[in-house]
């Protein structure tokens, strides 16, 4: 139980947000905790998108899983003190908006076709 | 403590977390949902403190406070958009997903990420989203849940969706714990303070601006010198006068603005180092617009099953009066 009286202390310290020049090297674990954070929501987009029926909420969780795939690039990019990990996720970004730019199109069709946005209204096309 | 670390305590703790999740996805009976968000937003909570303990464990400098709020937050978030029966409320709920991943990344130190988060996906992607929503939404919703669509009540395979789910997710987090013990440790000495040799328009009027340098005075002339007019890993910088004399002023004097900081470093990043990067994404960008725009216009031919509900679904407010 020590080691929790001295995780709530040190977490109560406060912030640093470094703004200037590289920041502080980042601990392992401290790494450890970004990307478990990062793959409970990929998993909790994964899941979200094969459970849900409707077309507009399965995309949403194609995003879930993208901004999952953000946390880990940034987190792991501060662990190595490089930038490059920053750079990759303005490219996940930029996909994720043509992503949802034409997937909408493509669910205002769909609807407009079946008047439902029930994924399971285009069964059929399993074949 | 070594046994309550063993990682085996955290996959207990994840499959519990699964059970939550499963509990909560919307289905017929309804009744379990609540129960299933408690669970898993206790089960989440543990799965921090377990990381917690380990890291204290390992003699490692804890995230602080902040980090295990946003995450909460986050995964409380992204759990209610794929619970959540209204899709409107799903979208607004993965807003607040959003918002706390941007600070996230604040606590990261990527502040420019953070905010083109916000702008882009808060601002821009979502509303599309919910413009959608809108548009695409049969009845006008009341407050009754009764008018709500059966296919967003009633989830699909919610068992067989959450095992695939945390199976996933427990080899994703097997490798992680065993992947980042094997990671280079972090460069001694990053390359930050160089990138100051790249900005001497930067230097010079922030110079000037603390009366360090004055009018006739300018960055010493590199080939004169033989060497660089400003080393920021040594913290010189080199100036000249009108007569040629060489002053070096030293980091101790330096203004406190005079730092390199992440937005610059992550700007040469994107545009020096990756330059073809950008190109490509105005391409997909301009072909994703192309293609909504073509998909769009295409005016659809209603078959004659959604031809024949959407006239009945018209008459019948007229049979009723």
């Amino acid at each position: 139980m020590a080691g929790l009286v001295e995780m709530v202390s040190v977490c109560f310290g406060g912030v640093a947000l470094a703004q200037t020049g590289y920041p502080a090297e980042m601990h392992r674990l401290t790494l450890d905790h970004y990307m478990v954070v990062s793959a409970v929501m990929f998993a909790i987009g994964l899941i979200g998108f094969l459970t849900r029926r409707n077309l507009i909420i399965m995309f949403l969780c194609t995003e879930l899983m993208f901004q999952a795939s953000g946390i880990a690039l940034v987190a792991l990019g501060r662990y190595h003190l490089d930038f490059t990990g920053q750079t990759f996720v303005i490219f996940v970004l930029t996909v994720a908006a043509a992503e949802a730019a034409m997937a909408l199109a493509l669910v205002v069709l769909l609807f407009r076709r079946r008047e439902s946005l029930d994924a399971e209204e285009w069964s059929e096309l399993n074949g | 403590m070594g046994l309550l670390t063993h990682p085996y305590v955290l996959y207990a703790l994840l499959a519990l977390l699964g059970v939550g999740i499963a509990l909560a996805l919307p289905r017929k009976g309804r009744g379990y949902q609540t129960l299933g968000v408690l669970l898993a937003a206790t089960v989440g909570g543990l799965v921090m403190v377990w990381l917690g303990v380990r890291a204290t464990a390992g003699r490692a400098p804890l995230p602080n406070l902040y980090f295990y709020i946003f995450s909460l937050i986050a995964l409380g978030g992204a759990l209610r958009v794929i619970t959540h029966a209204r899709p409107v409320y799903a979208a607004l709920y993965f807003v607040m997903t959003i918002l706390a991943s941007a600070g996230l990344f604040l606590i990261l130190s990527a502040e420019f990420m953070a905010f083109a988060l916000i702008i882009v996906y808060a601002g821009a992607i979502l509303i599309t989203y919910l413009f959608v929503i809108m548009l695409a939404t049969q009845s006008p919703s009341e407050s009754d849940t009764d008018v709500l669509m059966a296919y967003d009540t009633q989830a699909r395979e919610p068992l067989a969706a959450t095992v695939a789910g945390f199976v996933l997710l427990g080899v994703l987090s097997s490798l992680i714990l065993r992947g980042t013990g094997e990671l280079a440790p972090p460069p001694v000495n990053p390359p930050g303070q160089d990138a100051l040799a790249d900005m001497p328009r930067k230097v010079e009027n922030a110079l000037r601006q603390a009366r360090l340098m004055t009018e006739g005075e300018r960055l010493a002339d590199e080939a004169q010198l033989g060497d660089v007019a400003i080393d920021g890993r040594k913290g010189l910088i080199h100036v000249q006068g009108v007569d040629g004399k060489v002053r070096t002023i030293e980091r101790k004097d330096w203004p406190g603005d005079l730092q390199v900081k992440n937005v610059e470093l992550l700007g040469f990043n994107l545009l020096r180092d990756h330059p073809g990067s950008i190109e490509i994404a105005g391409v997909i960008l301009l072909m994703a617009m192309l293609g909504a725009v073509v998909l769009s216009r295409k005016q659809v031919q209603m078959d004659e099953d959604a031809k024949a509900r959407h006239a009945e679904r018209l008459a019948a407010p007229g049979r009723n009066s």
